[in-house]
């Protein structure tokens, strides 16, 4: 009884399912490279795309100047966001106070967008 | 223990791995995400006047299978100068996330196949866990395009995610958990939708997943007019069918969450027609989807970002403190 009930636990857990996803797109990627036509590799072929232009393949660097404000505003309202959610169970002021420190950070970040 | 008992835990036990390998698991699951593709492309091409997929089956229904065989029959070429390891787990993991979400959501009952309280949650940082990943696979493939719609992703991401945290936190607040399968059975329970009580709601988490999907006014990260095919530039044979498959993975996701948050889900008078129920509600909502990817010109990235932030979060947040309000 009991090692029936824990496979039926097991099978219903996200570890598990995320555990078959994988191996279905494991066993789709095997399966292409079985049945995927093979060439032989060339200069031309193993470059990397750039319109027919000769760039030479490299990490391109990104600037994080303009991703960092707005990442400082999604990190402020995703806490917002799950605070509220995870305060379901106890409405009141103690949320709406959270809520309004929050609002204030987000004035005092105002000034950074402005620059 | 009785012989009989032991057999019954055993059955039951077998009847939880053929429902999430077969039915209404993963190989239905995937069946589906192929038929939601043929749907969306035949809808579009219709109101395009085209005619669209044809040939392949009756009225070209095999044409998103025929097209993934087609990938994973080529060749598959890995360039240059990336970083291979990531290079070939991105595409396994951008198809294994959205399946693994698709099993959280109910579809042919009441209750999802894997459920637990605070599952929303888990959805919405899965959902989040696509985006990222996004932006990895542009920029492992160490290609100009591929960088600018990896960054392009990670930006529209910072955009829409918050709104669409925020809308689909919306129908947990009112139903009073976290967890999916209750808000459906809140919504069988009171016979009352969540879009009655939260249409602003519902219409920021539909745009919110056009973003999220790359769908057309929101297809800024592959643009192919401007950044020939953005974060997907570099992926070529069975690594571009998985992503195409992934794609329609999330497609389903996103129509079957909508269902399920704000049209009372799988909930049927009689549980075997639960499935019919799902199917009719999710493939609306994908033809609001379509009709929407038929209906717009592409958003500049920065028109994108400012009107998240400048309309939908503090519509989002209204609608919030409005349901909190009519709560309490």
């Amino acid at each position: 009884m009991e090692f029936g009930a824990g496979v039926q636990d097991i099978v219903t857990s996200v570890p598990f399912g995320f555990v078959v996803a994988v191996l279905l797109g494991l066993c789709l990627y095997w399966l292409g490279g079985k049945i995927s036509a093979k060439g032989k590799p060339s200069d031309g072929k193993l470059a990397s795309y750039a319109c027919g232009e000769e760039l030479p393949a490299e990490k391109v660097q990104v600037n994080l100047q303009t991703f960092f404000v707005y990442a400082v505003y999604f990190v402020i309202f995703d806490i917002l966001a799950f605070m509220l959610a995870t305060s379901l169970t106890s409405p009141g002021i103690l949320p709406a106070a959270y809520a309004l420190i929050m609002l204030l950070a987000v004035a005092l970040l105002l000034p950074l967008i402005r620059r | 223990m009785t012989e009989q008992a032991l057999e019954l835990v055993w059955l039951e036990a077998l009847n939880a791995i053929v429902s999430l390998l077969i039915y209404p698991g993963v190989a239905f699951l995937v069946l589906l995400s192929l038929f939601y593709e043929w749907v969306d492309r035949k809808f579009v091409a219709r109101l395009q006047n085209r005619y669209g997929p044809l040939y392949t089956g009756p009225s070209g229904i095999l044409q998103p299978l025929a097209d993934i065989v087609k990938l994973l029959s080529k060749e598959d070429i890995e360039p240059r100068g990336i970083d291979r390891g990531l290079f070939r787990t991105i595409p396994i993991l951008m198809l294994a996330i959205p399946l693994l979400g698709l099993l959280l959501v109910p579809i042919a009952s009441q209750t999802a196949l894997i459920a637990f309280e605070g599952d929303l949650i888990f959805i919405i940082f899965l959902l989040t866990v696509v985006a990222a990943s996004v932006f990895l696979a542009g920029y492992t493939s160490a290609n100009r395009f591929g960088a600018i719609g990896g960054v392009r992703a990670a930006l529209q991401m910072l955009g829409y995610e918050v709104p669409l945290s925020v809308s689909l936190i919306g129908p947990a607040v009112i139903a009073g958990s976290l967890s999916i399968s209750k808000i459906v059975e809140w919504q069988r329970h009171t016979g009352l939708w969540m879009i009655l009580m939260q249409p602003v709601g519902f219409a920021i988490s539909i745009l919110c997943f056009l973003a999220e999907l790359e769908r057309i006014p929101f297809d800024i990260p592959e643009a192919e007019t401007e950044i020939v095919a953005g974060w997907m530039t570099e992926y070529s044979g069975r690594k571009l069918a998985l992503l195409r498959l992934a794609t329609d993975v999330e497609t389903v996701l996103a129509c079957g969450l909508l269902t399920a948050l704000y049209l009372g889900g799988p909930a049927a008078p009689t549980p075997w027609l639960s499935i019919a129920w799902f199917l009719v509600k999710s493939i609306a909502v994908l033809l609001i989807i379509s009709n929407l990817r038929a209906l717009f010109a592409r958003f500049r990235i920065d028109q994108m970002i400012s009107g998240c932030w400048k309309y939908l979060v503090p519509l989002s947040m209204l609608q919030l403190i409005a349901v909190e309000f009519m709560m309490g």
